[in-house]
């Protein structure tokens, strides 16, 4: 069976192989890129250069960093469970890598279109969790037994809030097909119509990458790098590689699903030059918003994090689905939607300011322990 | 009572609170000295915990903070145990000594007055090989937790040699014991 | 009430073991937490890794040798440390400090108070979890103060600049634009934390309620400083038993409400502005020419036997110095009463029933220095 690659007829397997190289050395450069931005971006804001001295502008420093962590020396804990320890830093960069299958970089350009694109997405994206909870379990430490568990917690919690909101703009969209999608796209992005599911999925993917302000499974100043406490050298790199591959891909998946892709606002019709742009602006932007958040908000709480999924996300994204139903159902305009969106918006602002100022209380159970203690 | 009180100068202690300490402490041996600052109390071992207790007590003086709780190694007068006392309220200070014989270290703990002299018993513990009969929680605080023979702050305690090489570079025959 | 069913599902308590080598513990720190899931139910402090034997040191010193032990029990805030120590040597030899020295002393004690505050400000952002943003902020507003007091003493932490009597060396002519420019600078870094912290819905949703000690437990604790006056209860040696020249000083005593971790860092944060307009009322009042050290000092300072104890405001509170002299050149028996080591006794109270993350920003908020609780 063959297929088209730049016009030539090649077999299938060899396509895809070919692909996949690509998307390999892709994924790691822009990871590389990635790691040097975040450091250059968070010293602006923090009145510091950044990186400088590798190359022009620091731009090696990841490189620099790369060479670093492979000389080092693999270590493995005494007692930590052989299997378990090693096999964690596949089982967290695998599925990601797994999920670029899908990712509609361009027109044409996803090793494979799977009708049910946003399904093996949201499925695979999630299957790295087993790997934090082993390198967790496996690595004979409180702290990262302590990080493992919370990062199964949340992953738990806020892989529901994603899922819906990437579904109820698959609802409209009437199709789980990414390139189609975007392609809907064409002249307005779902953003407009969807930006309450485009807000709570923003909040969602940072939890799911353990990004701040929801890095509570690593949170250093607590668990000191949670999971990852034992690890050092090149498993640890892989730990690094997959959180970044994981920030890009679910910045493309952002940008495609909610802001237009490579389709919106020029149509696909366009070279692939100016996709490659419009992609890249599109998913720079959310990354840069990560990177910005990172800088400026405090870590939250574990039971502040999960409240906030449970009480606030989940409730406000299950009335934007049953709106969308409502909508499709009667054929009423899809302003309504919009409309809709904005003022869940509105109302998702103001619960969230409303939480965080609630007024001072002692949980009940922290003081029944105080009792105890005195 | 010690030995010293009948060659102690009458001291003036108008325009302090030595008054209302002495109402507040009826009962208690206790002998006033007028210090730079504050007055200074002198009160039998015995007594002390008592004397604490109503000195907190009691509704005109309400000493509620201790600031500081030392001792003073006098070589062959024994050790003084030192308790500085202040009210948050009042806002008067009193210093509390006690002296203990070097034969027979030990004075009930003032932890049940408060929960503040806890820490710094301990480390006058350490440091003078005091004890605090009554202590709820007799670990170490600075030292090692295997280092209760040795006690750096009396004045028996060796120097280290560079400490005596400083102290001889600069002695002075009129000083020290 | 608890059931057979129930206890079935009782899970076994976890020790941790935090510190030494911690990242949050401020410096050489350890503390064993036990825990029920994320909640603390005891935790065990130790401390001593830090303890060099300063008192000790102290007594085969001259009374001019002991100050830079002095500088190196507080090293955030030395001038202060230097300030008790030798109030209690003059206070013990009967010297008087002249006007201008005492001007002088107050500026910088209060520029040191400020440069403390900020360094807890960038050091607690970091323990909330902010990724090093706030501590930047803290370090630049802190380098500006440190420029100076290097300028003026020749060193950026250690300074031993106070001496008994007055102090070392005359400040430099440019003394008080100096100043002046330290203190606009100060002004724009107060508000940025006010933007950064104390409006920001994760840090108040992060410390509101979190860590309560009450009135009276603070005061049975001996704690001082912010830390107390943050439960409400309006204890400052520069008010009650002024020192120096703070009588002649119009300020507030600032206190909090709640006693929770909020308050602790709303407070300083408002001292900080009170001791900006400390600073400015020094800077208008002290004299621009005068003597900084008494005319007659004899060339081995020597004390009549006696003790005293002398108490100044420091930043994190009262910094005591206990100072028995028998007549020498040397302290008999110098004790210091630190701050830190009485507020760091109500850590227990304070994060019990608190989440692990809760117990790590209490311990923030008392803002301790680990070489001042060690000595």
């Amino acid at each position: 069976m063959n297929t088209d690659l730049f016009g030539l007829q090649v077999n299938v397997w060899a396509d895809a192989a070919l692909r996949l190289q690509l998307i390999v050395v892709f994924m790691t450069v822009v990871v590389m890129g990635l790691i040097w931005a975040e450091r250059r971006i968070l010293g602006r804001f923090q009145q510091r250069i950044g990186p400088q001295k590798t190359g022009p502008f620091g731009l090696l420093q990841s490189l620099a960093d790369a060479v670093k962590l492979v000389g080092k020396e693999d270590l493995r804990p005494k007692n930590a469970d052989p299997w378990t320890f090693e096999l964690a830093p596949f089982l967290v960069f695998i599925p990601i890598f797994m999920g670029f299958v899908i990712v509609p970089f361009l027109v044409g350009w996803n090793i494979k279109v799977l009708e049910l694109g946003l399904l093996y997405f949201v499925a695979i994206s999630s299957v790295n969790i087993v790997g934090w909870v082993m390198a967790g379990w496996g690595s004979d430490n409180r702290y990262a037994m302590i990080g493992g568990l919370r990062a199964a917690a949340q992953s738990i919690s806020y892989e529901l809030p994603l899922v819906l909101s990437l579904l109820s703009v698959a609802m409209v969209a009437g199709t789980l097909n990414l390139d189609e999608i975007v392609r809907q796209q064409g002249s307005v992005p779902y953003i407009v119509w969807q930006p309450m599911a485009f807000a709570i999925f923003f909040i969602a993917a940072l939890a799911e990458l353990n990004r701040a302000p929801f890095d509570i499974p690593v949170g250093e100043s607590e668990v000191v790098g949670g999971p990852f406490v034992e690890y050092s050298g090149i498993r640890w790199s892989m730990f690094m590689l997959a959180e970044y591959a994981g920030l890009l891909i679910m910045a493309v998946v952002g940008a495609s699903v909610f802001l237009g892709g490579y389709a919106w606002p020029l149509g696909e019709e366009l070279g692939l030059g100016w996709q490659v742009v419009l992609v890249g602006a599109k998913a720079s932007l959310i990354i840069f918003a990560v990177f910005w958040i990172r800088a400026s908000l405090p870590r939250l709480r574990i039971d502040q994090l999960m409240g906030y999924s449970w009480k606030i996300l989940l409730p406000l994204v299950l009335v934007q689905i049953l709106v969308n139903g409502l909508v499709l159902v009667y054929g009423w305009s899809e302003a309504i939607l919009g409309v809709v969106g904005l003022a869940g918006v509105v109302a998702l602002v103001s619960i969230t300011g409303r939480a965080a100022n609630r007024p001072r209380q002692i949980p009940a159970r922290a003081a029944a322990l105080k009792g105890e203690a005195a | 009572m010690t030995t010293e009180e009948t060659t102690q100068p009458v001291a003036d202690f108008s325009g302090t609170i030595w008054a209302e300490v002495d109402r507040a402490l009826s009962g208690v041996t206790v002998r006033p000295e007028r210090g730079l600052i504050d007055v200074i109390a002198h009160i039998p071992r015995d007594e002390v915990v008592t004397a604490l207790r109503r000195l907190k007590t009691d509704a005109a003086l309400h000493f509620d903070y201790l600031r500081s709780l030392t001792a003073i190694d006098r070589e062959a007068d024994g050790i003084e145990v030192v308790y500085h006392l202040y009210s948050t309220d009042k806002k008067h200070n009193l210093t509390v000594k006690t002296t203990l014989p070097t034969t027979d270290l030990n004075v009930p703990t003032a932890t049940t007055v408060w929960r503040a002299a806890n820490w710094l018993e301990r480390e006058t513990a350490e440091m003078f090989g005091i004890q605090f009969t009554g202590h709820p929680d007799p670990r170490t605080l600075l030292m090692p937790e295997d280092m209760t023979d040795v006690h750096p702050l009396l004045k028996s305690h060796p120097l280290a040699e560079i400490e005596v090489l400083q102290g001889e570079g600069m002695g002075y025959p009129e000083e020290g014991a | 009430m608890v059931t057979e069913r129930a206890r079935e599902f009782d899970t076994q308590d976890l020790l941790i073991n935090v510190g030494p080598q911690h990242p949050s513990t401020h410096g050489v720190f350890r503390m064993v937490l036990e825990i029920d899931g994320e909640l603390v139910k005891d935790v065990i402090p130790y401390i001593g890794y830090l303890h060099r034997g300063a008192e000790k040191l102290c007594e085969t010193m001259d009374y001019r040798q002991g100050i830079g032990f002095m500088d190196r029990t507080e090293y955030l805030a030395a001038f202060n440390a230097e300030l008790s120590y030798v109030m209690a040597v003059e206070a013990l030899a009967g010297l008087e400090v002249p006007e201008r020295a005492q001007w002088i002393r107050m500026i910088l004690c209060e520029l040191n108070r400020i440069s403390s505050h900020f360094m807890f400000m960038g050091a607690f952002g970091v323990d909330t979890g902010v990724m090093g943003t706030p501590f930047i902020y803290g370090w630049r507003e802190r380098e500006g103060i440190i420029d100076l007091f290097e300028e003026i003493s020749g060193d950026r932490m250690m300074y031993a600049y106070f001496r008994p009597g007055g102090l070392a060396w005359d400040v430099t002519t440019n003394f008080k634009a100096r100043v002046r420019e330290v203190l606009k600078s100060i002004t724009q870094g107060i508000k940025d934390f006010d933007g950064l912290f104390t409006e920001n819905e994760i840090f108040v949703a992060r410390t509101k309620g979190v860590g309560y000690i009450s009135a009276e437990d603070a005061i049975d604790y001996g704690m001082s400083g912010p830390s107390l006056r943050a439960s409400g209860v309006p204890m400052d040696v520069r008010q009650d038993e002024p020192y120096l020249k703070y009588a002649e000083i119009d300020f507030k005593v600032i206190t909090g409400e709640h006693g929770d971790v909020f308050d602790r860092y709303y407070c300083r944060l408002q001292e900080l502005r009170e001791s900006v307009k400390i600073i400015e009322q020094c800077l208008a009042k002290m004299p621009d020419t005068g003597p900084i050290m008494p005319e007659k000092m004899p060339r081995m300072l020597r004390t009549p036997p006696g003790e005293v104890y002398i108490r100044t405001e420091a930043p994190r509170g009262e910094y005591g110095v206990y100072l028995v002299s028998n007549g020498g050149n040397r302290p008999y028996r110098l004790k210091v009463r630190s701050a830190c080591l009485s507020n760091l006794q109500a850590l227990k109270q304070m994060s019990v029933g608190q989440y692990v993350a809760d117990a790590i920003l209490v311990l923030g908020s008392i803002d301790i220095v680990l070489s001042e609780v060690d000595r």
